[in-house]
C-alpha cells in the first residue's frame, strides 16, 4: 500500500505527459477530421442545422465585421503611412508599396483576423453545452467560426489594399496600372496559394482546437482546472507553426 | 460577452436569413474578384511573345521582376535557366501591346545596384527600325555597381600606397621640399636669386665684378661709336658731292651724244662734197671697167 502511495518517478511523469499530450493532439486531429467531413457533407445543411449555422454566422461575423473592418482599416492606415514615408525618407519609395503588401495584407491581417475571432468566440465554448451531438451543436459553430475568419481576413485585406493605393496615389486613377502590376509581381502563384491555404488552415484551427480542448478538459479532473487554458496554448502554438511553414514556403 | 449564437432560446434577429446570405454573397464576390484581379495582374488575359537574354551570369535575376522600358514595365521574367554553352539565358514574356517598344536594334541591359535588386532595361534608339521578332535572343549588357566599387577600391588602394610613398621621410617629394627650403633660406642671403642659379657666392660675386667690368667697357664703347658716328658724318658729306658729280657727269654724256650726232652729219656733208669734187675734178680716175 506504501508504494502506491509514493509520486511517480520523473521519467514516469514524462512518459505520462508525452502520452496525455499525444492523446490530446490525436484527438485534436481526429475532431477536426470529422467535423471537416460533416461540414463537406450536405446532410449537415438540412433545416434544422441550416438554421443553427445562420445563426452562428451572423453573431460571429455579421455583428464584427464592421467594427473589425474599421478597428482594422485604421491601424492599416497608420502601419501604410509610417511605411510609405520611412521608405520615401530614404529614397526607396518604389519599395513601399510592395512591402505593405507582403507585410499587411499576406501576413498580419490573416494572422490579426485569427487572433480576433478566437478572443471573441473561443471563449465562448467554455460556457457552452456538450452534451449535444456533434453535428447538432458543434459543426454549425465551427462552420460559423471559419467563415468569419476567412471573411474578417477577405474584407480587411481588400480594404487594405485599397487604403494603400489611396495612401501612396490619392484619387488619381493614373497610378492604377501602376498598382496593379505591383500586385501582380506580390501575388505570384506561390504566394498567392500559401496565402489561400494559410488563411484556411488559420480558419479549421480557430474552429476546431478551442473547441475540442474544451471538451477535453471537461473530462480532466478539477484538480487540473487552475493551470493555463490548454487549448489556447495549443491555437497560438498551431498559428505559430502555419505563419512559420507560410513564411518558409514564400521566402526560402 | 454574451454566447447569442450557443443559445438557441434567444429570438432571432430581423431578417437574420438575409444578413447572412449577404455575407455569403459578399465573401463570394470578394474571393472570385480578389482571383481575377490578381490574374489580370498577372496578365493571365494577355498576348505575350517571347525575348531571351543571355547573360554570363544571372546572379540577382528572379522569375517574376520586370522588364522596363524609359521606367515602364513591358514585361516579366518566366524563367531563368542554364544554357549549353554555360550561360544562363532569361526568358521573359512581353506583351504584345508593349513589344511595339522593341526593335532589332533594341539594346537590353541588367544593372546590379548596391540597394535594391537587379533590374533589367530595354533601350530603343531607333524606333523605326523592324520590330523585334518573337523568340528573339539577344545578349544582355551587364552593368555592376558592385563590380565598379571593388575596382574604385582597388584604384584607391592604389592612390593611397602611392600617397604613403610620396610622404614617406625620403621620398622625392620630401626630398624635393627640403631643397625648397635650402633655396628659399638663400634666396634671403646677400645674393639672392643670382647665388641660388649660380650654386655659391663666390659665382654669384664673380659675376657682379663681370658686370661693373661690362659697364665701364660699355662707357668706352659708347665713346667710340660717337667717334664713329662724326667720320660717318663725313663719309656723307663726300658721298653727296660725288653724287652732285655723277649727275653732272650724266648731263655731259648727254650733250656728247647730240654732239656725236652733229660730227657724223657734218662727216657725212663732207664726204658727199667731196664726192662731188671727185665727180667735177677733170682728173678724176676713170671708174669705168671696160671689158676686152
Amino acid at each position: 500500500m506504501r508504494q502506491h502511495s509514493l509520486p511517480r518517478s520523473g521519467l514516469g511523469t514524462l512518459g505520462h505527459a508525452c502520452v496525455r499530450s499525444a492523446t490530446s493532439w490525436w484527438g485534436i486531429i481526429h475532431f477536426g477530421a470529422v467535423a471537416l467531413v460533416l461540414a463537406l457533407s450536405p446532410s449537415t445543411y438540412d433545416r434544422g442545422n441550416r438554421a443553427a449555422i445562420t445563426r452562428n454566422i451572423y453573431a460571429s461575423t455579421w455583428q464584427v465585421l464592421f467594427w473589425f473592418t474599421v478597428l482594422c482599416a485604421l491601424i492599416s492606415l497608420v502601419l501604410i503611412r509610417i511605411v510609405v514615408v520611412t521608405a520615401s525618407s530614404y529614397g526607396l519609395s518604389q519599395y513601399a508599396l510592395e512591402m505593405v503588401v507582403r507585410v499587411l495584407v499576406l501576413e498580419l491581417i490573416p494572422l490579426g483576423a485569427a487572433l480576433f475571432v478566437v478572443l471573441r468566440s473561443g471563449m465562448l465554448t467554455n460556457t457552452g453545452s456538450t452534451a449535444s451531438p456533434l453535428h447538432i451543436e458543434h459543426v454549425p459553430r465551427m462552420i460559423a467560426i471559419a467563415f468569419s475568419v476567412a471573411t474578417l481576413a477577405a474584407v480587411s485585406s481588400v480594404v487594405a489594399l485599397v487604403l494603400a493605393y489611396l495612401v501612396v496615389y490619392g484619387l488619381s486613377p493614373w497610378g492604377l496600372a501602376e498598382y496593379t502590376h505591383m500586385v501582380g509581381r506580390v501575388f505570384d502563384p506561390v504566394v498567392t496559394v500559401t496565402f489561400v491555404l494559410k488563411t484556411v488552415w488559420f480558419s479549421l484551427a480557430v474552429a476546431v482546437i478551442p473547441l475540442v480542448s474544451t471538451l477535453q478538459t471537461q473530462h480532466e479532473t478539477a484538480r487540473e482546472s487552475n493551470t493555463v487554458p490548454q487549448g489556447t496554448v495549443r491555437l497560438f502554438l498551431v498559428l505559430v507553426l502555419i505563419e512559420g511553414v507560410s513564411l518558409a514556403a514564400k521566402y526560402i | 460577452m454574451q454566447p447569442e449564437f450557443q443559445s438557441r432560446s434567444v429570438p432571432p434577429p430581423p431578417n437574420l436569413e438575409f444578413k447572412v446570405a449577404l455575407l455569403l454573397v459578399l465573401m463570394v464576390v470578394l474571393v472570385f474578384g480578389s482571383l481575377a484581379y490578381v490574374m489580370y495582374a498577372r496578365g493571365v488575359f494577355e498576348s505575350t511573345q517571347r525575348v531571351v537574354l543571355v547573360a554570363d551570369d544571372s546572379e540577382g535575376v528572379i522569375v517574376g521582376m520586370d522588364l522596363t522600358f524609359s521606367g515602364f514595365p513591358i514585361g516579366r521574367v518566366q524563367r531563368v535557366e542554364l544554357a549549353d554553352d554555360g550561360k544562363a539565358r532569361i526568358v521573359i514574356e512581353v506583351t504584345r501591346e508593349d513589344a511595339k517598344w522593341l526593335r532589332t536594334s533594341s539594346v537590353f541591359t541588367m544593372e546590379r545596384s548596391v540597394v535594391g535588386g537587379t533590374h533589367l532595361r530595354a533601350f530603343t534608339g531607333a524606333l523605326t527600325d523592324p520590330p523585334l521578332p518573337d523568340g528573339a535572343v539577344r545578349t544582355v549588357l551587364s552593368g555592376d555597381a558592385t563590380a565598379e566599387i571593388s575596382q574604385m577600391v582597388n584604384t584607391v588602394r592604389t592612390l593611397v600606397e602611392n600617397l604613403q610613398n610620396m610622404t614617406k621621410p625620403d621620398s622625392s617629394l620630401n626630398l624635393s621640399l627640403d631643397n625648397l627650403q635650402t633655396v628659399t633660406q638663400n634666396l634671403k642671403g646677400p645674393y639672392g636669386a643670382l647665388g641660388v642659379v649660380l650654386g655659391s657666392e663666390a659665382n654669384a660675386k664673380k659675376v657682379i665684378t663681370t658686370l661693373d667690368q661690362s659697364k665701364a667697357a660699355m662707357i668706352q664703347v659708347n665713346a667710340i661709336l660717337g667717334d664713329v658716328r662724326t667720320s660717318l658724318k663725313s663719309v656723307d658729306a663726300v658721298l653727296a658731292e660725288a653724287q652732285a658729280v655723277g649727275a653732272n657727269a650724266r648731263v655731259a654724256t648727254t650733250d656728247l651724244g647730240a654732239l656725236r650726232e652733229q660730227v657724223e652729219m657734218n662727216l657725212r656733208k663732207v664726204e658727199h662734197l667731196v664726192d662731188e669734187i671727185n665727180r667735177k675734178w677733170p682728173l678724176a680716175r676713170d671708174t669705168e671697167l671696160k671689158l676686152p
